[in-house]
């Protein structure tokens, strides 16, 4: 069954600039094939069309090129939120919507729902409620709900953005299963992280336009291209980067394994020695937490006995699955949840008897979700939100200088909830920097953001710290965490596990494995080749490698 | 206000065919709206509380009182008052306070007795009673089951799916308000320490970032139903069947005679409000 795109056009109204222009390309059957691009490029219509929403369900553009597929062929899409895609109370129910309404029989509806529950390894699921389940656990029933009407064609739009590494390793080993099974899928991300070494093929577009149509590997090889289409790539594939010119017989890795066993190769191992670093008595803390407990009102026991302690002026990281009590922690930071027992100081002073209102003066909370926060008409009026509610004094010239400074000059008039996501939440970042608080905290601020928006972050928030404010960073990003922060706190079912600097995180494996959640690649590899210190970034890396390199290998 | 989520559990209640409850819920409706009985009314309460305990859903019902309180009383307050300008219905009983006063050229008449308080607390329990049986039905009854109930009454899969909607959406719509609030507050409106003016003025600036999310999820709906095939105008199929069972019977007996008992209580100590 062969599937092709020919000369597809789109604009979405007759005056409008085309979101697609000529695109062609074929979909290789059994394969997985992603789509990537930066924000923009038209990743999302090309899906609309693919999927028939364009021109069912959206008819007022102007569309050109044929999409030729076999008649009566079935293409189905999983989004990014399975929470607005399930129809129904329980997973089973959930399953059998689509294939009721495709008018099959019980008796093969249930063949079906075993079948895929099977595949999917899912079937300790199959009496749960589709409300209890985790992230993960509900992408992947919304992924067994789609496949179970057996479509010719699965999309897949970016489905593992709100996920925690629990739930992305679930749907990679699901998505791993189908791939094995023979479906044909089609990934709509931007991230390769998490699916590079599952996908076969790989189309890349750029101003509605396709730019690269070819292999895995040969799209792996295209630095610059990886670069232009702002795609977010594993950090194997970061390090081979830079190592090449200075290794050029080293192979593409996509494993630490595979990196390990190359690079043992080329550069002088050691043991690693490094002692562990011992805590930094003298910090200052800004914010201190005392004996900490929340249970809620269905008697569930969020945090248990926490006592933590936020030092000022540093860039810290809240880690933990999803579950952990993250969320729930920072939301005691700021006053939204008053706990049950225990106390937040901010400054020696007690929290506890303030509004939040009162609180945004020194400490502000950063959503996950920027549609919860925008509110105003322009990008403009949507800065000053802060400033204006705290009497904050501000000028044209400083709005101009942060918008510039963060490409959003362009975007002053407009209305923030047309912003891509990624840009929605630079600009509810942004406008923190109007506000009086000295304490900013960032809540998941990765959500939907492409590779440029990343670094953008990145920037910010080293920006926020220049300033001497101490940025709280709650992210499943964790190399952007270990390039970033100088402390940690993990939490783990409500409990606190950990607390300290980044060195003294990097040592403790126990931890990460207890809470499964991977160390970055450059922490790893430089540990277990013995470098002489341990490398957060790629940069640091490459360096720290040319310094081992054996001679033979030159 | 997750307390008007369906409550997961393997009670008897969860366990009986939706239309059971449905009925449950029609014929208490009409119950309580007829019987103006204080003792009747009390019974009824009773029953409720035996099937509330039974189904573990008691601590939903109590919260539930807790944010009809105010509700209740205003009703009590209002039926008080109102008595206050008539005299008893009935004869005997304590009279607190009695006099006549005339107004715009009229006699009227100012009795505080126990009428009065016989009457506030029938009007409360009667609403009290009305709600918490639909509320019953709504603990134990997820849409799922709901759409299939309203299915097996011939109701257009369409209109059944609506309200089924309807109930998936409500808590996620909820949710959504909450976290808009707090995110609001987060960064700097005030909206815990204010007057009730101002508390509005916050509520109307809410709507606005709500109607969007509620608009985008609608969408989003919108596309899943495509994504899933959905088309009203195509005869379904359906993978779950409901039946009545002998757990339906028992129920619909003690019904028969809780309803009896309720009658006759109401004929034995009918006191007109």
């Amino acid at each position: 069954m062969d599937f092709s795109v020919r000369n597809l056009s789109y604009k979405y109204s007759k005056e409008g600039k085309p979101v697609l222009d000529d695109v062609s390309f074929s979909i290789e059957q059994g394969k997985v094939t992603a789509i990537v691009g930066p924000s923009g490029c038209g990743k999302s219509t090309l899906l609309e069309i693919l999927s028939g929403v364009i021109p069912t369900l959206i008819s007022n553009g102007e569309l050109s090129g044929t999409f030729d597929k076999p008649d009566d062929s079935l293409i189905s899409v999983v989004s990014q939120t399975p929470e607005n895609q399930l129809f129904g109370y329980g997973v089973e129910d959930a399953i059998a919507f689509g294939l009721e309404n495709m008018g099959i029989p019980q008796a093969e509806i249930a063949q079906r729902m075993d079948y895929v529950l099977d595949l999917l390894s899912l079937q300790y699921l199959r009496s749960r409620s589709v409300a209890n389940l985790s992230g993960g656990q509900r992408q992947a029933v919304c992924i067994a709900s789609v496949l179970a009407m057996q479509p010719d064609i699965l999309i897949m739009d970016e489905p593992v953005s709100s996920l925690d590494p629990n739930g992305k390793r679930l749907v990679q080993m699901v998505l791993k299963q189908i791939s094995l099974d023979g479906n044909t899928v089609i990934l709509v991300d931007n991230n390769l992280v998490w699916s590079a070494g599952i996908v076969d093929h790989i189309i890349g577009m750029l101003d509605g336009k396709v730019v690269f149509d070819g292999s895995k590997e040969e799209f792996f090889q295209d630095f610059e291209l990886q670069h232009r289409l702002g795609v977010i790539i594993p950090q194997e594939v970061e390090i081979y980067r830079g190592l090449l010119p200075h290794f050029p017989d080293l192979k593409m890795f996509y494993t630490v394994e595979d990196g390990l066993t190359q690079l043992a190769e080329m550069v002088d191992t050691k043991l690693f020695t490094q002692e562990k670093p011992e805590p930094d008595e003298d910090e200052e803390n800004i914010i201190s937490v005392h004996n900490l407990e929340k249970v809620f009102n269905d008697n569930f026991h969020a945090l248990i006995d926490v006592n933590a302690n936020i030092p000022g002026g540093k860039i810290v990281a809240i880690l933990g699955q999803n579950g952990s009590g993250k969320t729930t922690f920072v939301k005691h930071l700021n006053g939204l949840y008053k706990p049950t027992s225990g106390d937040v100081r901010y400054k020696g002073q007690s929290l506890l008897e303030k509004s939040v209102a009162q609180i945004s003066r020194n400490i502000i909370l950063v959503f996950q979700h920027p549609e919860h926060m925008l509110f105003e008409e322009t990008v403009e009026a949507e800065l000053t939100f802060c400033a204006r509610q705290q009497g904050i004094p501000f000028t044209k010239e400083k709005i101009t200088e942060v918008l510039e400074k963060n490409n959003m000059l362009e975007d002053r008039e407009t209305f923030p909830l047309n912003l891509s996501m990624g840009k929605k939440h630079i600009l509810t970042i942004l406008s923190v920097l109007f506000s009086s608080a000295d304490v900013i905290i960032l809540d998941e601020p990765t959500l939907g953001m492409d590779g440029f928006l990343m670094e953008e972050l990145e920037n910010l928030i080293q920006h926020l710290k220049a300033q001497g404010k101490t940025v709280i960073v709650i992210s499943h990003e964790i190399p952007m965490v270990f390039r970033n922060v100088d402390h940690a706190i993990i939490l783990n079912k409500g409990k606190k596990i950990f607390q300290g600097s980044r060195q003294e995180l990097a040592h403790r494996d126990d931890i990460f494995d207890s809470i499964h959640i991977s160390m970055p690649p450059v922490v790893v590899m430089s540990k277990a080749l013995g470098f002489d210190r341990i490398c957060y970034n790629v940069a640091d890396f490459v360096e720290q490698a040319k310094t081992l390199k054996r001679k033979e290998a030159e | 206000m997750d307390y008007l989520k369906y409550v997961d559990s393997n009670s008897f209640l969860h366990k009986l065919d939706p239309r059971t409850k449905f009925a449950f819920f029609v014929v208490m409706a009409v119950l309580t709206s007829v019987i103006k009985s204080f003792v009747a009314l009390a019974f009824l309460l009773v029953f409720f509380m035996v099937i509330w305990k039974s189904c573990h859903i008691g601590t939903h019902i109590l919260t539930l009182l807790s944010k009809l309180k105010i509700l209740l009383i205003f009703i009590f307050l209002l039926w008080l008052v109102l008595g206050l300008f008539q005299l008893p219905k009935v004869e005997g009983g304590p009279v607190f306070y009695k006099t006549t006063f005339s107004w715009v050229g009229q006699q009227h008449i100012f009795c505080f007795d126990w009428y009065d308080f016989y009457k506030g607390a029938v009007y409360s329990l009667r609403i009290f009673l009305m709600i918490s049986s639909f509320y019953t039905v709504l603990l134990t009854t997820n849409f799922s089951e709901m759409i299939l109930g309203l299915r097996k009454w011939h109701i257009p899969y369409s209109v059944a799916f609506a309200i089924g909607l309807v109930f998936q959406i409500i808590p996620i719509t909820i949710k959504e308000l909450q976290a808009i609030m707090d995110a609001q507050s987060s960064r700097g409106l005030e909206i815990d320490k204010c007057n009730w003016a101002t508390k509005v003025k916050n509520y109307v600036t809410f709507s606005f970032p709500l109607l969007f999310r509620v608009l985008s999820k609608g969408q989003s709906i919108s596309l899943a139903m495509h994504y899933y095939k959905l088309d009203f105008s195509v005869k379904r199929t359906a993978y779950k069947i409901i039946r009545a069972s002998r757990l339906d019977v028992y129920f619909v007996a003690a019904n028969i005679v809780a309803i009896a008992i309720t009658i006759v209580l109401r004929v034995m100590f009918y006191i007109p409000v």
